[in-house]
């Protein structure tokens, strides 16, 4: 099963902008994601993760265009020809 | 009703939304928070089209360090008060529009009689909590909210037009963490100009607004992609949240 995973803002410089990766059925989106950042930086993981391994709060999940808080996104499962977006709000002017 | 001299000033924009469109810019009054990064391109081409009215808050003073993206400032106002010289500069850009200056810090006491009479805010502040105070004054006050924000080579922009479409904190419910942002001034400038179109053809009444619609710029790869966004029905701003939190 394949699904898209787009990193943006600071996530990107860190993990990569596009990532297709092939999962098993029954990942949820939250693993996924920490399987993935895992393996590409721990810089990266440590920007999207807490300690616990939970998503840090101000983190944006969409997950083909519908926005999902970091709790659901535990508990969600991942489904072939899902589109994932992470990114940040950035905040300067 | 266009001068002479305005009709000259703006032809050629004339020749894109008549007299009538030309009108209703200089009847308009914006209210520009924050004369720094966004604020100071922003400013300048709302200036330029011949924006009637705008205000322009900021409370701080010119530091060399501002001086990579803050292009209304110069080496020889170093000192001053952001607010003179932005007005300065605009003045010198457009007489023909009124500039307003205001040295102030905006909070919850002063903001809704910072805005009570104009026709959109923009967010060219440097930091959440402010964000969110112009997004909920945005919200009561029911006055389109034009947001952009920078880091790096990074930029997002969206438009608010309250109460229909997704507010800032529908968007961006958790502040991010508080850094001295990375910058370079072309990024400012580039997200500067998409909130300045913005105003521009919500003033006008033309095309399609950046509204439920989050732009992303990435500099470093030259892209800019478009995340869709939805009200959030429980939004501790503008949904059921809001009864929750007490706001």
């Amino acid at each position: 099963m394949k699904v898209r995973i787009r990193f943006f803002a600071r996530f990107r410089e860190l993990l990569g902008s596009e990532i297709m990766e092939e999962i098993t059925k029954g990942t949820s989106l939250a693993e996924l994601v920490r399987i993935i950042a895992l393996r590409r930086s721990r810089e990266g993981y440590d920007a999207l993760f807490d300690r616990g391994g939970t998503f840090h709060p101000f983190v944006i999940i969409m997950r083909n265009g519908v926005r999902l808080s970091p709790p659901e996104a535990e508990h969600v499962q991942v489904s072939e020809g899902d589109d994932i977006a992470i990114f940040p709000p950035v905040a300067g002017g | 009703m266009l001068s002479e001299k305005e009709r000259e000033r703006y032809r050629r924009q004339i020749l894109l939304f008549g007299e009538e469109g030309q009108n209703r810019l200089k009847d308009a009054h914006v209210f520009i928070a924050g004369a720094g990064g966004l604020g100071s391109p922003v400013a300048i081409y709302l200036a330029v089209a011949g924006v009637g009215s705008l205000t322009i808050v900021d409370n701080d003073v010119v530091e060399l360090t501002n001086l990579n993206r803050q292009i209304l400032h110069r080496d020889r106002d170093r000192g001053r008060p952001k607010v003179d010289s932005a007005v300065e500069k605009l003045r010198e850009i457009n007489p023909d529009i009124t500039v307003r200056g205001i040295q102030t810090t905006i909070q919850e006491r002063n903001i809704r009689s910072l805005v009570e009479d104009v026709d959109g805010i923009v967010d060219a502040m440097d930091n959440y909590p402010l964000r969110y105070l112009l997004n909920e004054t945005a919200l009561s006050m029911q006055i389109p909210l034009f947001h952009g924000a920078i880091r790096g080579f990074n930029g997002q922009a969206t438009t608010i037009i309250p109460p229909r479409t997704a507010c800032l904190r529908c968007i961006f419910p958790h502040p991010p963490p508080v850094e001295v942002f990375p910058v370079v001034g072309v990024t400012a400038g580039y997200i500067a100009m998409v909130q300045a179109n913005e105003v521009i053809k919500y003033i006008v009444q033309c095309g399609e607004l950046l509204t439920n619609r989050l732009l992303l710029w990435d500099g470093l790869e030259s892209r800019a992609e478009e995340i869709k966004v939805d009200k959030n029905v429980s939004c501790c701003s503008c949904g059921t949240g809001r009864e929750e939190t007490g706001i």
